[in-house]
């Protein structure tokens, strides 16, 4: 038995807490993250770098128009998007206005010769903490899952 | 490391399956044999755009090897298509 449980129960049996305070001890206790293997107190160890970004989609036939469900499960690796956005510094610079005047056109004020690479690498970063989920209402099956792992 | 083989399942209801494993190893023999003139193109494509020839041979590098990994599974109305590279 876990030490501070035996401690609590000592105290209700000697009758230094009540039955309710002994309670809320014990589920104090429970709510405390559990330490692992290794040495008490030991850090949580951070968890490991994400290697892939998966998108999965399951859409129903008031979706697609097709008989059934539709799935799709992609898995791509981290890396290949970061060398896919390393592609976006061999774009020309005389193409640089064309498309910042088509983002624009678009609704997406985005000004392609201010990203740098190092804003690349952060935004590659914080993906890695993205999750999307989007589940349909009303009978409509269609889900989209984004996430990496 | 660049993709070494391609996994391909195409699978279409009332027509048959198609399992293909494709060596991409074995494009390097073409692509060895072709180097002089596949630099060549990059050169000038690279020069006419004034861009670095480097640059967009590291990117497109970059690219191959980060591909091996990639998994990609859509089926609808029974019909199946996987591509995985591995």
């Amino acid at each position: 038995m876990n030490e501070n449980r035996r401690q609590i129960l000592e105290m209700l049996a000697a009758g230094k807490i009540t039955a309710d305070e002994a309670e809320r001890l014990i589920a104090a206790l429970e709510d405390q993250p559990k330490p692992g293997n290794g040495s008490a107190g030991q850090e949580i160890q951070p968890k490991g770098k994400p290697k892939y970004l998966r998108v999965l989609v399951e859409a129903d036939e008031s979706m697609t128009g097709n008989k059934g469900l539709t799935t799709v499960n992609v898995r791509v690796p981290m890396q290949l998007l970061r060398a896919g956005v390393r592609l976006a510094s061999l774009i020309p610079a005389q193409a640089h206005q064309q498309l910042d005047d088509a983002l624009n056109r678009h609704g997406v004020p985005l000004t392609l010769s201010q990203i740098k690479p190092e804003n690349l690498e952060e935004l590659i970063d914080h993906l890695e903490d993205l999750t999307v989920d989007v589940d349909g209402k009303d009978g409509n099956a269609t889900k989209v899952r984004v996430f990496c792992e | 490391m660049t993709p070494n083989i391609a996994i391909v399942h195409v699978a279409i209801p009332h027509w048959g399956t198609i399992k293909a494993w494709l060596p991409l190893f074995l494009l390097w023999i073409p692509a060895i044999l072709l180097s002089p003139l596949i630099f060549l193109v990059i050169l000038a494509v690279c020069l006419a755009g004034r861009i670095s020839p480097w640059r967009t041979i590291a990117s497109f590098w970059a690219l191959s090897c980060a591909l091996p990994g990639t998994d990609v599974r859509v089926s609808t109305e029974g019909n199946k298509v996987l591509v995985r590279i591995l």
